[in-house]
């Protein structure tokens, strides 16, 4: 692997990681072979340090806080999600304000932004539910507090679809 | 019912059969003397067929070194070599036990079939 690559690899790393194992990784990644496998490999690893971290976070906390549940993917999931959907509400309004639909061969339509915005919002509701059976019997109170930052999401992002009438 | 007796194996699939326990293989490599991360990797390739990604080593590494099972030395030049601790090694040979065990019970179950 080059030395340009084994660099933007080791960027996705959280900086407490990199302090580290950042130059004993690097000159590993340059030793070994730099096939996409080996790239894809170091992009999970990395994602899965942010999601678990073994440098600079605190592994001994409690198995159900609220942060160890926020960072569980039945969690973050659906608030990536809200957020995208309000991400790109926000861009349609900013790039094309609050115009009319679009036409498409001679008949009125929602526009893709609008499509999209529903897939997402819908998308979301299977994970949601996923994520209040399997948690809400063994950590309640924790789990509702993720819930209710979730309902938060979704509301935030369904508020300017009500209240700009897109 | 199928049965199991008749279905061939695929003998020529060479992902048939690797064993992929990052944690222990790190712990299998460093218990014959201490190695940096691209010979740990060349050395689990030799031992067992699996050749673990540079993700995935530093992960392992990362949490072994953590635990204490593992240790760093001095580097040389950028690269680090590692050894295990003496908490590592009586790790390994829980394991290679419970391993040893589940082969034995493993092998006289496949035996009549």
């Amino acid at each position: 692997m080059n030395l340009r690559m084994a660099r933007l690899l080791m960027r996705l790393y959280p900086r407490a990681w990199k302090d580290r194992y950042g130059s004993e990784f690097e000159a590993l990644l340059l030793d070994a072979s730099g096939g996409i496998r080996a790239g894809v490999n170091v992009v999970w690893s990395a994602v899965c340090e942010h999601i678990f971290p073994t440098q600079g976070g605190n592994m001994d906390q409690p198995a159900y806080s609220f942060r160890t549940m926020l960072k569980r993917p039945s969690a973050f999931i659906p608030l990536a999600m809200s957020l995208t959907a309000l991400a790109l509400v926000l861009g349609r309004v900013a790039i094309f304000g609050t115009g009319p639909e679009v036409v498409v061969n001679g008949r009125p339509d929602e526009g893709a932004v609008a499509h999209l915005w529903q897939l997402l919002m819908a998308g979301q509701l299977p994970v949601l539910a996923f994520f209040a059976i399997k948690w809400l019997p063994r950590a309640p109170r924790q789990t509702l507090g993720v819930l209710a930052v979730q309902a938060g999401a979704v509301l935030a992002s369904m508020a300017p679809v009500f209240f700009l009438n897109l | 019912m199928r049965s199991t007796q008749h279905v061939a194996l695929p003998d020529n699939n060479p992902e048939m059969g690797h064993y992929s326990d990052p944690p222990l293989l790190v712990l299998a490599s460093l218990a014959s003397g201490p190695k940096h991360g691209h010979a740990m990797i060349e050395d689990i390739a030799r031992l067992c067929g699996t050749r673990l990604g540079p993700g995935t080593l530093y992960g392992a590494i990362a949490r072994l070194e953590r635990v204490g099972w593992i240790e760093p030395l001095d580097p040389e030049e950028r690269r680090r070599p590692y050894r295990i601790t003496g908490e590592g090694l009586l790790v390994l040979r829980a394991k290679i036990a419970t391993l040893q065990q589940f082969v034995k019970a493993g092998t006289e179950r496949l035996e009549p079939l």
